[in-house]
């Protein structure tokens, strides 16, 4: 043994670095005084007692934690222990992020305390028990130096209770700095992660507002270390934003490391992958900017899309009869119309806001997932069309005769297609919507409120537009007989949408749901046709609403109370290549990437016309789906039209709010999903799929 | 209607502007393994200049190095580092010593210093690369001395990391070590995968210029 010693210390003086030899239980070496601290030299047979490493260095100077970071190594220790007595690992306190230069390193400086715990058998004998170890470091500024010691406690085992304090500093210092060992996570706080395009997002959930957070990962080669960590508070925790390392091998089933809070709460984590809220992204200006840019844009383009375009004909209707209309009148229609959706988009979010906050994770077009809504909304709808078809004027007996009337009539009827315009709208999810919504559901109220006016204007724009420049309504035909067939003309997509609504209604509530409303379209078409037969007269008014409550009555009860879902019946009866399609779960996904397969998840809902479109143009086509076969990717349908917090909660970690919405996931489990337009092509999707990796297609049997 | 096809050149012109923004602002540079490596132009120790370009079709090896840093000195006293260079340079491989350390810091030398040590270490690298304003050093995100980083003949990084897995200073070490430098290179000339072609490199700090 001795010669062991001798070598080893020669060994020791061969190295750079400077060395301790003499068995002392401290060394004052190069940049640093390094020593073994015991609270209590006097051991017990079968008692636990605590010793820890200590050391204190001089200014600048650091040592490093177990994961170091870019450059550094942990310090080390090699007990020579008495029979019976062992050591436990050493605990690292929380560390300080270093900085140097572009990298980054994890350590401590000024001074530092790794506490760990003997076991002391209870067959350990009584006598001297020198507690000796071999410690080695790394301690640097702008150069690093490593070192070596070799230090000893000289302990007692005592085999009756002796309470001998070996020196009250020692016992000072140990007290002073246990407490920066990072504690368990206390259990009803929460740590979950989610894959981002460029790392993770960490979400830590304390039950109140944390203002600042820093994860220091357990793991090397998961996260690149220098990079900023952004803090997001949220109401119940905070969630972190995290860089990954550009050369991560496999993504990490749980992301291990402590988390440090502010007041000193250092927490030991291993967050499990898990649905973290949305990006969030800092309300900065060009973020604001760009998603009031892509707001209006969805707006405009939200003109087009197949839920919208009945309503088209209505404003182009109303466009036509007030080119008729002097000058400021258009103006005021076009004004009115704005207002009508904005203030409809106002309701809509404050409405969304408050579920929001009542703790439900609704998203956009959620109104479509209730039944009554649909039902509520198809009657109105019949009631219109009947009113345009020619069965009765709205504007002669719902407003009575009176000289005015006829202009305010006419504003109302302009701010009316307005509400309207907006509440078939929200069901489709134009492109640039979808990122703008997701962000805004995201923000605080204001910059919330803001978004949903820039779209709301984008959706008002093309119409205000011709009004507030009324040459360019020349290019319109002039007034004429004509305008009464193409009011009339305008039934036809009306009653198309009706037959929508009543679709997706019979796909979710069944036939008897479908016989309910189709007896309160009876109702409203009587009711129709007593203020067509008898017009302008109160005794044909009360009459009329009287059915038509009855109409509302019948449609409320009979949705709500026959049949309950008619679930999983929707994807049944889907046209070609629709077996290959299997129902959502994270888990699923999970699987099939575990599987090493990508995955492809349609998020759909039968209330969604554009869903519709894309399925038929693009996903269901023969070329898509050979693409599909080709890459080995496994097909997930996500279908919304009813509530669901799971794909409500995936689809807010995908920084969406509604459908449509398609995510393509590699098989590489680290990387976050791509994002598909929420208009599709055969073209888009197929092109997609050769950007995927190429270890994607590998596994392909 | 005239004004709904309008709208929609409209905003096929505003969606394809916002679309060229957002994709413009995705471009980050940073070296992956399985990548392309970034070119980079820089003088050797003989005042020559040196690029990646002209060694394309080679193996080429990137070593970063600070004579000072103890976890450099324990491959090169230990001549580890140089019997590297000899096998590997003899089997066509070029081997290209990166020195990043800014003037003032540790690991700094002039063209003459590092000549005369070479010859006192009898070190054999194709040539060293002084790259004291840490060009090459950040192209490659170089974190250690000594870091390795292996690039195959049609120019891909195969290997980024540390020369082996012990990190610790003390050249007892080196014996019985993995050593990840020939394992990249064994396994690419015999047309194979590289089998650990990522990890954390060790030593000291790569001594950046501001």
């Amino acid at each position: 043994m001795r010669y062991f010693r001798l070598f080893l210390a020669l060994l020791v003086t061969l190295v750079p670095g400077v060395a301790a030899r003499a068995a002392s239980s401290s060394a004052d070496v190069a940049h640093l005084h390094v020593q073994l601290v015991a609270p209590e030299t006097t051991l017990s047979p079968g008692e636990p007692a605590d010793v820890g490493l200590y050391f204190k260095l001089e200014p600048g100077w650091h040592v490093y934690w177990k994961n170091a970071g870019d450059s550094g190594e942990p310090p080390r220790i090699r007990w020579t222990l008495p029979d019976g007595i062992s050591a436990g690992p050493i605990q690292f306190p929380a560390p300080k992020r270093l900085p140097l230069g572009p990298l980054m390193d994890f350590g401590y400086e000024n001074e530092v305390l790794f506490p760990l715990t003997l076991s002391v058998a209870k067959s350990t004998k009584a006598g001297p028990a020198p507690l000796h170890a071999k410690v080695d470091w790394l301690v640097c500024r702008e150069v690093c130096i490593p070192g070596k010691a070799e230090l000893e406690i000289a302990a007692t085992v005592a085999d009756h209770p002796v309470k001998a304090v070996a020196s009250a500093a020692d016992v000072d210092l140990y007290k002073r700095l246990l407490s920066l060992v990072p504690e368990p996570l206390p259990a009803s706080d929460r740590a979950v992660f989610a894959p981002t395009a460029d790392g993770f997002r960490l979400a830590l959930t304390t039950g109140q507002r944390e203002s600042s957070g820093e994860f220091f990962p357990a793991e090397q080669n998961i996260l690149s270390n220098p990079a900023p960590q952004a803090v997001t508070a949220t109401a119940t925790g905070l969630v972190l934003d995290l860089k990954k390392d550009p050369n991560m091998v496999a993504a990490p089933a749980q992301l291990a490391g402590v988390l440090e809070l502010s007041g000193g709460r250092n927490y030991e984590i291993a967050a499990v992958p898990g649905v973290v809220a949305a990006a969030a992204p800092k309300a900065d200006s060009t973020g604001l900017l760009r998603a009031v840019g892509l707001a209006f844009v969805g707006g405009l383009i939200l003109n087009l899309m197949p839920c919208v375009f009945p309503v088209l004909f209505i404003k182009g209707l109303s466009l036509v009869q007030s080119s008729s209309e002097e000058k400021h009148k258009q103006r005021g229609h076009g004004l009115v119309y704005t207002a009508g959706i904005v203030v409809s988009f106002w309701v809509l979010v404050g409405v969304l806001l408050g579920l929001h906050a009542a703790g439900s994770t609704l998203g956009w077009g959620f109104q479509f997932q209730s039944p009554v809504f649909l039902a509520l909304m198809a009657s109105l709808l019949f009631f219109l069309g009947l009113s345009l078809a020619g069965q009765f004027e709205i504007g002669l007996t719902l407003t009575s005769a009176g000289g005015s009337l006829a202009q305010k009539q006419g504003y109302a009827g302009s701010f009316f297609t307005g509400v309207l315009a907006v509440i078939v709208a929200t069901p489709c999810t134009a492109p640039f919507m979808g990122a703008a919504v997701g962000y805004a559901l995201a923000q605080s109220a204001p910059v919330t409120f803001a978004i949903f006016t820039a779209l709301a204007l984008g959706l008002a724009a093309p119409y205000l537009l011709l009004t507030l420049q009324p040459a360019w309504t020349r290019l319109l035909p002039r007034p004429g007989a004509w305008m009464e067939v193409l009011k009339q003309a305008t039934a036809v997509p009306i009653f198309g949408t009706v037959i929508w609504l009543v679709w997706v209604l019979a796909q979710t509530r069944g036939a008897e749901a479908v016989a309910a409303l189709l007896a309160t379209f009876l109702l409203l078409a009587i009711a129709g046709w007593v203020l067509g037969r008898w017009p302008a007269r109160m005794v044909s008014g009360v009459a009329a609403g009287v059915v038509i409550l009855a109409a509302v009555a019948a449609c409320v009860y009979g949705v709500t109370a026959f049949a309950g879902p008619v679930a999983a019946s929707s994807s049944a009866s889907n046209p070609a290549g629709a077996s290959r399609w299997e129902p959502w779960s994270q888990a699923a996904v999970d699987k099939y990437r575990a599987e090493g397969r990508p995955v492809f998840v349609d998020f759909t809902a039968s209330w969604c016309l554009s869903c519709q479109v894309n399925e038929r143009v693009a996903l269901r086509t023969a070329q898509v789906d050979a693409a599909f076969k080709k890459a080995n990717v496994a097909l997930l349908k996500a279908d919304w039209t009813e509530r669901d917090d799971a794909i409500a909660q995936a689809l807010t970690a995908l920084g969406r709010s509604g459908v449509p919405a398609y995510a393509l996931y590699a098989s590489n489990t680290g990387d976050a999903p791509v994002l598909l337009p929420e208009a599709l092509t055969p073209g888009i999707v197929v092109d997609a799929l050769n950007k995927l990796p190429v270890a994607a297609t590998a596994s392909n049997p | 209607m005239v004004w709904n096809s309008q709208l929609s050149r409209l905003s096929c012109v505003i969606a394809s502007l916002l679309v060229g923004l957002s994709f413009h602002s995705t471009l980050a540079q940073s070296v992956r393994v399985g990548a392309p490596a970034p070119d980079f132009k820089s003088t050797d120790s003989n005042g020559k200049p040196e690029s990646l370009d002209e060694y394309h079709g080679k193996y080429v090896v990137l070593e970063w190095h600070n004579q000072g840093c103890p976890y450099t000195k324990k491959h090169y006293v230990s001549g580890n580092m140089q019997s590297l260079q000899k096998e590997w340079t003899a089997k066509g491989v070029v081997w290209l010593t990166v020195i990043s350390s800014a003037p003032g810091e540790q690991g700094y030398v002039t063209a003459s210093q590092e000549n005369s040590y070479l010859s006192q270490m009898h070190a054999a690298p194709t040539a060293v690369l002084l790259d004291s304003d840490s060009k090459v050093a950040r192209l490659y995100s170089a974190k250690t001395t000594p870091q390795m980083v292996v690039i195959d003949p049609a120019g891909k990084v195969i290997y980024d990391g540390a020369i082996d897995d012990r990190p610790t200073p003390d050249p007892e070490d080196i014996k019985g070590a993995k050593n990840y430098l020939n394992e990249a290179l064994s396994a690419a000339m015999a047309g194979k995968p590289v089998p650990t072609p990522y990890t954390r490199p060790y030593g000291c700090s790569v001594k950046y210029a501001d």
